[in-house]
């Protein structure tokens, strides 16, 4: 700092407040009126690094719940998908099985003939 | 801020948390120099800062709960304080620009080591633009880094450097034009 600067830094150094003036601010609290007591969640949000907090913290939860609704719903998708397959394989067995006796059925009667 | 006057404003946050008044009190004693100084310097005038001031404690008062630590208020006091004034000279009329040819003779009796120089280079201060008025407080009331002033400003630290430089210039400006009648 030069000196310049110095007699800047000297003029402008702390002044005492006026006489009184402690006083002065609490007789205004004083006059305040009395509010009601906020609930307590209301001094919680006040504070703008908890305020960030719970916003973070409501993201997640939402973030979190619309992942789990989604994957709940890709589960039931796949749950639906292997009933119908199974039901498309049970059908198909049964029909095999009926064109397999069919062709047993044939065969027997051409070996009948035969003989 | 020496370490011994934060733990005390610690202390007596805790216990302005717990429901005692009396702490606020001390909070109250332990920074209206400060808070007085960055209002009057600004406004150049005791009973506009005594004013400014006392609002300042009174938000204080209203916003405990936004208060987390003796750093915290120290921070949001002066940053308060400036708003204040700000606003407080924003209401005022116009001031016409200072002469330094009406700067008496302090009337009372001064600490300062050249009362006339200190209460030319005060009124030089409080004539500076608005904008960069609290700038030239913060850094040579409060003696603050730059960086600092910008968080208290909210403004960017170029501005802030900008700000200083152009208020540095005009202040010495002045003083070369008032040394020079001084010496006529």
């Amino acid at each position: 700092m030069n000196p310049w600067e110095e007699s800047l830094r000297e003029a402008l150094r702390r002044k005492a407040a006026p006489e009184g003036f402690a006083d002065r601010v609490l007789d205004r609290i004083r006059e305040l009126p009395v509010r009601e007591k906020r609930p307590w969640f209301r001094a919680f949000i006040a504070r703008p690094a908890l305020r960030w907090a719970a916003a973070v913290l409501c993201l997640a939860v939402v973030v979190s719940v619309a992942y789990r609704g989604q994957q709940e719903r890709q589960r039931r998708q796949g749950e639906i998908a292997r009933m119908q397959v199974k039901q498309a394989l049970r059908i198909a067995s049964v029909k095999l099985n009926a064109a397999r006796r069919m062709v047993q059925q044939v065969n027997q009667g051409t070996a009948q003939n035969r003989l | 801020m020496t370490t011994p006057t934060l733990d005390r404003c610690e202390e007596a946050l805790g216990r302005l948390a717990r429901g005692d008044m009396s702490a606020f009190e001390e909070i109250v004693k332990e920074h209206q120099s400060m808070v007085f100084s960055i209002a009057y310097h600004y406004l150049h005038d005791r009973s506009l800062a005594d004013d400014a001031a006392q609002d300042v404690f009174l938000r204080l008062y209203q916003n405990l709960a936004s208060i987390v630590s003796s750093k915290h208020l120290v921070f949001w006091l002066r940053k308060v304080a400036c708003q204040r004034a700000v606003d407080m000279a924003r209401r005022l009329p116009k001031a016409p620009p200072v002469s330094l040819e009406d700067i008496n003779e302090p009337a009372t009796e001064s600490a300062d080591a050249d009362p006339l120089l200190s209460e030319g280079l005060r009124r030089m201060v409080a004539s500076l633009p608005k904008d960069a008025r609290a700038v030239v407080i913060l850094r040579y009331q409060e003696e603050l880094e730059l960086a600092e002033i910008a968080r208290i400003l909210d403004i960017p630290l170029n501005t802030v450097k900008s700000r200083l430089e152009r208020s540095l210039g005009i202040l010495r400006e002045k003083l070369q034009r008032w040394s020079g009648g001084v010496a006529r």
